[in-house]
């Protein structure tokens, strides 16, 4: 139901048009499409029923985003409904889910997860940011970047130290001392560098703090790079099926290219890799969806980036070869799905990076 | 007698692990080259002996019957326990052959002493001239009376001189195209004009033949199916042989090795080791779970498509891979033949390397496969 809802969506052939044309535009994404996404559930599909979501899991989550990714959506759906929502979700402010939830379900409240604050360094502990008592609140100082979702984000959720402990805060755009700057990425996207300089947060905006805040934290990043692989995917699906197309239809030496045998190989290869990530892809989140713990959790989630991210750069790479100089033209597609596999391949943690986590949870 | 299909998948293997651990010779376990008969035919007596040789077959011929899914638990057990693979082409090749094409008198000679071992298979299909391109074979039968007449040669057949029969494809017309004129025989190695001689391979061992033919006359009713139509005969059980080919424990013997003798040598302080290592054991679970997903295929009784070469691709190219780093490791000692100690883990850095080797050759090259999943899978163009 969830794979013809997205189909629908998407239409016969990606609108990548539209694509093209919110490139490098400072609102990134589409508010219309992100209000029709949010028609269609979406947004809460991993947001429980009684917060207006449908209480579903990463399995059908990934539905969405692969189709989504295949028509290379800019819509921030990885950034606001799985890494913001499940931090909101997995917190233990009441009061907040109660009222922000529904309005993120809804499409109304745009929310983005600012963790990060150092490129390659993946730890949420590391951080400088700082929240310090202040009448009855908290003053927030620090810079995090690489926000993804940040454009036309309308709060975050912060990740700061109160003393010894780990906090996330929720930060509307608005307030004062809070400033976002857009930096431009590959694939026309940008990401975001939240700055706070003595910005005021009620206690009643503490999301969660201490080891639930860690635990909350570590299962939205893992469940967010998990549906990054799902995205990659998507992408990795539409770059080969481009391919193999123009290897059918593309005539040199007075035959298809494709009935040479040298690209035959290649283009084997490639769907052994995009087979390779999809049944990893779904065995993962299958096992995701059982709720394992941490250790467990974190594995699964650093098997299926490593694998897809791999997979992806190769399968776009290779589309750009095997189409020839028109591949590297700008107003030739491949290129586009190359751009958004490189960026979804190094946010939250390249292949190397993963296989080093993926090494140090498994060989003890 | 049991009907194993009947038993919950769990009793099942715990009956067939206890079978394997208690029964199978110690010495025979993860052993890195193909056993010969004398060494394994006490265990075959075993198994036939408990009517468990021949899983695959129904039951009104000795055989499990399992379905599919019991099927794969047996062959995930005799993998686990490291249990070599025997002579078994009668049993895995020739004996479904002859129940689908073979005549009611084939079926009542060949298969119960085939069951029992008195009759040891190997297969005579490659020839000097016919390697990826099978079917332009030229071993030649000519009817005469009640004989065909067979003269030609047939290679790389492993342990021929293990062997009592051979089951062949040879031309029987001429003329006609290709697949068309090529017929299926079973024939005693005992037989005159039969001489058959070992190759050393790259291991030192000699594991495959060449065996001659030299007027070699083999009664008609050696014939399985049609005269004419041995193509089909012998294409008919390809796919569930590149399932078995692509499984993924092929390559646990040399991640183990190359997991201990890493830890031994203190390789996983380095970052760039550490990242290949990790990188191929990946590429071997993945790999898993790409076979785990034609697996249930076959449980649901799903034909298995062209799709499934794929896997014969990656977990023999993945199986080479490691090895090569196994002996990459091993240094000077890497290239030292027998077994090596290096920190208290004895290896033999180079066996595995060799055995890997052929992998990517015998059942259809990985380039074979390649084509297969370009024309039937990908629909490229044919040149």
């Amino acid at each position: 139901m969830l794979a013809d809802s997205v189909s629908g969506f998407i239409g016969r052939g990606p609108d990548l048009a539209r694509v093209r044309k919110l490139r490098d535009d400072p609102r990134e994404h589409d508010p219309a499409i992100w209000k029709q996404m949010a028609d269609l559930g979406w947004l809460g599909i991993l947001v429980p029923e009684r917060y207006g979501g449908l209480g579903l899991g990463l399995a059908e989550m990934a539905i969405v985003a692969r189709g989504l990714a295949r028509a290379l959506a800019p819509e921030p759906l990885t950034a606001c409904a799985v890494l913001a929502a499940s931090v909101l979700v997995e917190g233990e402010n009441g009061e907040l889910k109660t009222v922000e939830l529904p309005k993120l379900v809804a499409g109304d409240t745009l929310v983005a997860l600012a963790w990060q604050e150092n490129a390659g360094v993946f730890d949420p502990a590391a951080i400088h940011c700082r929240a310090a008592p202040f009448e009855g609140g908290y003053k927030l100082s620090g810079t995090k970047r690489f926000v993804s979702g940040s454009a036309q984000a309308d709060a975050f959720l912060v990740s700061a130290g109160i003393e010894n402990e780990l906090a996330l805060l929720w930060v509307p755009r608005a307030t004062a001392g809070a400033t976002v700057a857009l930096e431009p990425l590959a694939d026309g996207r940008s990401f975001g560098t939240l700055t706070l300089n003595d910005a005021l947060v009620p206690k009643s905006r503490v999301v969660t703090a201490g080891a639930p805040a860690s635990a909350a934290l570590a299962l939205a990043l893992d469940h967010g790079a998990a549906i990054a692989g799902a995205e990659l995917l998507g992408v990795m699906d539409r770059a080969l099926e481009m391919s193999l197309e123009y290897l059918r239809t593309r005539v040199q030496f007075g035959k298809p290219i494709g009935s040479f045998q040298a690209l035959q190989h290649r283009a084997v290869d490639l769907h052994i890799h995009r087979e390779l990530a999809s049944a990893v892809l779904d065995e993962t989140l299958g096992a995701l969806d059982r709720r394992p713990d941490p250790g467990r959790r974190a594995a699964l989630a650093s098997r299926l980036k490593a694998r897809c991210a791999d997979a992806a750069l190769k399968i776009t790479r290779e589309a750009i070869q095997l189409h020839g100089a028109i591949g590297f033209t700008d107003e030739y597609d491949a290129g586009l799905y190359l751009k958004r596999a490189l960026t979804l391949a190094a946010w939250l943690g390249g292949a190397s990076w993963h296989r080093r986590r993926y090494a140090r949870l498994t060989l003890g | 007698m049991t009907d194993y299909n009947a038993m919950g998948d769990e009793d099942f293997r715990r009956e067939i692990r206890g079978f394997f651990e208690r029964e199978y010779p110690p010495h025979l376990r993860y052993i890195l080259q193909r056993a010969r008969w004398p060494e394994v035919k006490d265990w075959w007596r075993k198994l036939y002996e408990k009517g468990w040789i021949a899983p695959n077959w129904p039951r009104e011929w000795g055989g499990m019957a399992l379905d599919a899914g019991k099927m794969v638990i047996y062959l995930e057990e005799l993998e686990r326990h490291g249990c070599t693979r025997p002579p078994d082409q009668g049993i895995t090749q020739v004996g479904p052959l002859i129940m689908r094409f073979g005549t009611q008198a084939q079926k009542d000679h060949y298969l119960p002493r085939t069951l029992s071992g008195e009759y040891i298979w190997c297969q005579g299909y490659s020839e000097p001239n016919a390697g990826s391109d099978l079917a332009s074979l030229q071993t030649s039968a000519v009817i005469e009376g009640d004989y065909f007449v067979v003269n030609g040669q047939k290679i790389w057949t492993s342990l021929a001189d293990d062997a009592t029969h051979c089951y062949l494809l040879v031309r029987t017309d001429k003329q006609a195209k290709k697949q068309r004129g090529i017929s299926f025989l079973l024939v005693g190695l005992k037989t005159p004009g039969i001489t058959i001689r070992p190759i050393r391979n790259l291991a030192g061992h000699e594991e495959f033949c060449e065996v001659f033919y030299d007027k070699v006359r083999i009664p008609r009713d050696a014939l399985v199916g049609e005269l004419n139509d041995g193509w089909t005969v012998a294409k008919a059980l390809l796919g569930y042989e590149r399932l078995g080919i692509g499984s993924p424990r092929r390559p646990q013997y040399a991640l183990r090795r190359l997991e201990s003798v890493a830890r031994a040598k203190g390789l996983f302080e380095d970052p760039g080791f550490a990242d290949r290592f990790t990188a191929l054991k990946l590429d071997i679970e993945d790999g898993a779970t790409l076979y785990g997903r034609f697996v249930e295929q076959v449980k649901r009784g799903e034909p298995l498509g062209h799709d499934v070469s794929m896997l014969k691709i990656w977990t023999m190219e993945t199986w080479q891979r490691l090895t090569e780093l196994l002996v990459e490791i091993g240094a000077e000692e890497g290239v030292m033949t027998g077994v090596r100690e290096i920190g208290g883990v004895e290896t033999d850095f180079l066996s595995p390397f060799y055995y890997a080797r052929p992998a990517t050759i015998y059942g259809g090259s990985s380039e074979i496969q390649r084509n297969v999943i370009a024309k039937y899978v990908l629909d490229l163009p044919s040149g």
